[in-house]
């Protein structure tokens, strides 16, 4: 019963009397249809259930709940109506405890906090609860809370937090203390190929990973393909990246096996599946830990090590230990990195704090019959008119006044609007009577947020000149592009459709000095989160060559450890050793024991 | 094979653009007036206008053709209007060659603008079939996207492999044109339509802009702020010296209020910081919050600091277009009035208490904390 938590009420007149049990929604025993989602810990406070069922109802989640004391309790569940407005909501959902369905429909409150599902007799120890979803439409489950007290428990962020902690007794710090010789956090293709190069060196590695699968957009639950060179590479990257499938193909299964297979394959790599770092603490600008917490139990883990890798995609562990970092675009004069034909779609006069969007795959299939779907009057002020049975990269939604990371369900939730309404209406057309929802990502794809700073910044102009540097570990062919949201140039444009711009350049360079924090001293950084500008990151964000600046940094971290430096010492003092490792990479053969 | 010969020869087209310098046009154009409409045409036509033809020193050359002059359009006044040039260039597919006639418009900033058949001369397609209606609909389509997968590829990635092609079926001697292209290019005149698209798009439209920028004076910055197109308004506002701003102030709030979300967004971040400290200045701004785009309404939010009472007032009845951040932002400036002030406390609870915004449990959160 580790997910139980049984406390004695904690507020002064109520001690003695009142009997609460907060229970996470993500720690039920049996999901059912329901699925867990951390996208959005830092901003609503944990993880929850969602009820994604494409407008069809999931099965119930279900767990077992013990109470030391019976007696009337009443229940309260934290959930939100994820598109409040004039229709009904749409993620209901109801609880059931031992096979009483309780008054309230639930899902209907604007933002997260606590609705009131009703009240229930508890006369026995073992009690069993459910979650019912009436919608398939995304409905929310974070916590239930069941108190013998009147009072409600707060839905503010912050006084939630605090609350939380008092009511679960959370310890401040993780029991648990693990140490290795490097840390990675993100297990995108960059994360990946970042532990298999550092394990092949011989340290231990950890590898922290938010999901159930490897390989973050390329993994099987967002299905981006791979694009992108093997630079010296290929051996490692080979063992990570896709076919060259549509994006949203379920060929990424196939690719998932082999991905989840390789990686598990070493043995010095420790494997922290569904396991989300969620703090980085830095003394004197060095981090000396990560925390990270088990995303389904409350089970936390402190994780040391003398060096780690940011490839979480959105710089959290820079974030976090206070590494200089940079959202947004710069001004088309920092760097000169005009494009004069298509002017401030591409780098703006004045800075500002645009940048590519996130996106949400999705395709539908023909079935035998015909096949219904539900009216999405909550979705068709995003969908408008538009009508598709799938949905390619071009998903994309980005907008001023959204952050890619603190806005990020806001955003999740506009493409699932999108998508829904879209296909809605397609489905009002004859020629559709039989398509049917086949799948639709829950997980944002995420494209560009935060940037940590290195001691180089790689920009536009490195990939035009084609420059060369003494410590350029990753290369690449492939165009820049840079996306921008269609909507700026009419309105009458769906606001969650984009349009890329290619900027054919020479093969280029990105140096190793990108790859580490300037303010960090032991602070990596390999993929998305690399130190470039806005444009500079239109080319490398692809995967094959986020793999590569993954391999670069595995390797300088081997050489970290050898010499007992720093990432920037392996630049200053070891550089014809590194490069000779890098250039290495390209002929060696493949260990024995991985043949 | 077949295919091959034609790939030789397009790619060639990127090199035979001359220095001006270096070659003298081999013709001279005649004195020609436009007085219609192109038939494809984007820009707006002022009816009865007529334009005449005067040479410019640029060409564009045609492999086997020779030099083909780029004209300027300009009115009875000496205004310039257009560029154009009637191009006459051999087409090939398939190692069948034929000659492909088209009059090309540009804008004064060098963008496609438009085209027009030349008398007597259909385009053809594969066969010799004629183009429909719809298919000349459809290459004007084509040029006017400047950002077109033609732009990035060479002609021998734009069609499938012999080898590909077989697998799927498909004629495996005209190669079958990759689905991204098909859906932008006429069925059957693929190439016909990265000919017109390369030669629309090429090195002319930066000398054309060039020419046009180095004959630069106020009368066409005017003409171009003036003007309902959009690269127009953009290369205006983007020379305009501080003291302009104020001079052609009514005419950037207009265009602030009827362009593009991307020219308005220009207009915000670059207006002079004299804007934002005068109230008369920046209201009317502030008033067309209603009327322009998401992204427009936050960076006029950026000021709101800035921004007189009276606006904080207009933008309380205005609750209901705001985003989630956007509502933030507003509370954030109005947290010491929204209790003394009536009027804006009156809008908060209308807002709040309304039951049908999607936000609107922000407003009722912030009031809660207020009390
Ligand atoms: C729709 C779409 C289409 C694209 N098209 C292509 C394409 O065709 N080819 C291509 O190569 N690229 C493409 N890209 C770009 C590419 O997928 C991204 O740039 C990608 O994010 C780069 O990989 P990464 O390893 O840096 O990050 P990610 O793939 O985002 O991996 C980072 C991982 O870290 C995990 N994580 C984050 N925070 C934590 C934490 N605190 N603790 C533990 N784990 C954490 C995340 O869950 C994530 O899975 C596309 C992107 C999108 C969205």
């Amino acid at each position: 019963m580790k997910y139980l938590v049984l406390i004695l009420c904690f507020f002064g007149i109520n001690f003695m009397i009142s009997q609460d049990l907060l229970l996470e929604a993500e720690s039920f025993d049996e999901k059912g249809g329901w699925v867990v989602d951390p996208q959005f810990i830092e901003q609503m406070g944990s993880s929850y259930l969602l009820a994604h069922g494409m407008g069809v109802p999931v099965e119930n989640a279900q767990t077992q709940v013990n109470f030391k004391k019976n007696g009337e309790y009443k229940v309260w569940v934290r959930t939100k109506n994820w598109v409040p407005g004039e229709w009904e909501a749409p993620g209901k959902f109801q609880i059931k405890v031992n096979g009483l369905v309780l008054e309230n429909t639930l899902g209907l409150r604007s933002g997260w906090g606590w609705e009131y599902a009703g009240a229930v007799q508890i006369t026995n120890k073992k009690n069993t609860l459910e979650l019912v979803d009436l919608t398939g439409f995304n409905g929310r489950c974070d916590a239930i809370y069941f108190t013998t007290s009147d009072i409600e428990p707060p839905s503010s962020v912050k006084k939630l937090a605090t609350w939380r902690k008092t009511v679960v007794m959370e310890p401040l710090a993780p029991k648990i203390t693990k140490k290795y010789d490097l840390v990675v956090v993100g297990g995108g293709i960059a994360g990946c190929a970042a532990a298999i190069a550092a394990a092949e060196q011989g340290l231990q590695v950890a590898l922290i990973h938010d999901r159930p699968v490897l390989g973050g957009n390329a993994s099987s639950e967002i299905r981006v393909h791979t694009l992108g060179i093997y630079g010296n590479f290929e051996r490692i990257l080979k063992k990570l990246d896709t076919e060259h499938y549509p994006n949203g193909s379920p060929e990424a299964h196939k690719d998932q096996i082999k991905r989840d297979n390789n990686v598990k394959s070493y043995e010095n790599v420790s494997l922290f599946l569904n396991w989300r770092a969620y703090d980085a603490k830095a003394v004197e600008n060095k981090i000396s830990y990560v925390d990270a917490r088990q995303t389904a139990s409350a089970e936390s883990i402190r994780f040391e090590a003398p060096l780690f890798v940011d490839s979480t995609g959105d710089g959290w562990i820079g974030f976090w230990a206070g590494a200089e970092f940079s959202y947004g675009r710069e001004s088309v004069d920092q760097y000169g990195e005009e494009w004069k034909e298509h002017g401030e779609l591409w780098s703006p006069k004045q800075p500002d704090n645009a940048v590519m969007g996130s996106s949400v795959l999705w395709r539908s299939y023909e079935a035998e019959e015909v096949a219904e779907f539900p009216e999405v009057p909550w979705a068709m002020p995003v969908a408008r008119d538009y009508a598709k049975v799938k949905g390619e990269w071009q998903w994309e939604f980005s907008r001023n006044d959204l952050n890619q990371i603190d806005d990020a369900e806001e955003i999740r939730d506009h493409m699932l609007r999108a998508i829904y309404g879209s296909f809605g209406n397609a489905k009002k057309l004859p020629e559709n009577a039989n398509r049917k929802l086949e799948w639709v990502s829950y997980l944002v794809g995420k494209r560009e947020s935060r940037r940590l700073v290195g001691d180089y910044i790689f920009t536009l102009n490195d990939a035009k000149s084609g420059r060369t540097f003494p410590d350029g570990v990753v290369e690449e062919t492939r165009e820049v592009d840079v996306h921008y949201q269609t909507v700026l140039e009419d309105e009458k444009n769906p606001d969650f459709i984009s349009e890329a711009l290619f900027y054919k350049t020479p093969k280029y360079y990105i140096p190793y000095r990108s790859l580490y924090s300037k303010n960090i001293s032991n602070l990596f950084m390999a993929g998305r989160n690399f130190s470039t500008s806005h444009v500079g990151l239109g080319g490398p964000r692809v995967m094959r060559t986020t793999g590569q600046m993954g391999a670069a940094v595995g390797f300088a971290a081997s050489l970290c450890k050898k010499y007992d430096v720093n990432p920037r010492d392996i630049y200053t003092g070891y550089l014809d050793e590194y490069m000779n490792l890098i250039e290495e990479q390209k002929y060696t053969p493949i260990p024995d024991s991985k043949k | 094979m077949k295919i091959i010969i034609a790939v030789i020869l397009f790619s060639g087209l990127g090199l035979v653009w001359i220095q001006k310098t270096d070659v003298i046009p081999t013709s001279v154009s005649q004195n020609k007036t436009l007085s219609n409409k192109p038939e494809f045409f984007v820009m707006e036509w002022r009816e009865g206008m007529v334009l005449e033809n005067k040479p410019t020193p640029f060409f564009i050359e045609v492999e086997t053709m020779g030099n083909q002059n780029v004209d300027i359009l300009v009115t009875a006044h000496d205004r310039p209007v257009l560029y154009t040039a009637d191009i006459c260039t051999p087409v090939c597919a398939d190692g069948e060659c034929r000659l492909m006639y088209i009059t090309i418009y540009w804008n004064l900033l060098g963008a496609y603008a438009g085209y027009d058949k030349v008398e007597g001369q259909t385009l053809t397609k594969h066969d010799h079939v004629e183009f429909l209606k719809q298919d000349y609909e459809k290459l004007h389509h084509l040029l006017i996207d400047d950002n077109s997968i033609l732009k990035r590829k060479k002609i021998d990635e734009l069609v499938l492999k012999p080898k590909e092609s077989e697998l799927d079926g498909v004629d495996a001697i005209a190669g079958a044109t990759i689905a991204e292209v098909k859906e932008s290019v006429v069925d059957g005149a693929l190439y016909s339509c990265y000919v017109a698209w390369n030669i629309a798009h090429g090195p002319i439209k930066a000398e054309l802009q060039e020419y046009t920028t180095s004959n630069f004076d106020n009368k066409l910055k005017g003409y171009m702020l003036m003007s309902s197109e959009v690269d127009y308004q953009m290369y205006a506002l983007n020379s305009l010296s501080e003291s302009e701003y104020f001079d052609y102030k009514d005419r950037i709030v207009q265009i602030f209020k009827s362009g593009i979300p991307l020219v308005r967004t220009y207009i915000v971040q670059n207006l002079p910081k004299l804007f934002w400290e005068s109230e008369s200045l920046q209201r009317p701004f502030w008033e067309s919050f209603a009327e322009v785009d998401i992204n427009n309404r936050s960076l006029l939010l950026n000021h709101i600091q800035e921004a007189p009472i009276e606006v904080l007032l207009l933008l309380a009845s205005n609750l209901e277009l705001m985003t989630k951040n956007q509502l933030k932002l507003y509370l954030s400036a109005i947290e010491n009035i929204a209790m003394t002030n009536p009027d804006i406390n009156a809008q908060l609870l209308r807002f709040a208490e309304s039951g049908k915004h999607t936000y609107a449990y922000i407003v009722a959160e912030f009031l809660e904390e207020m009390e």
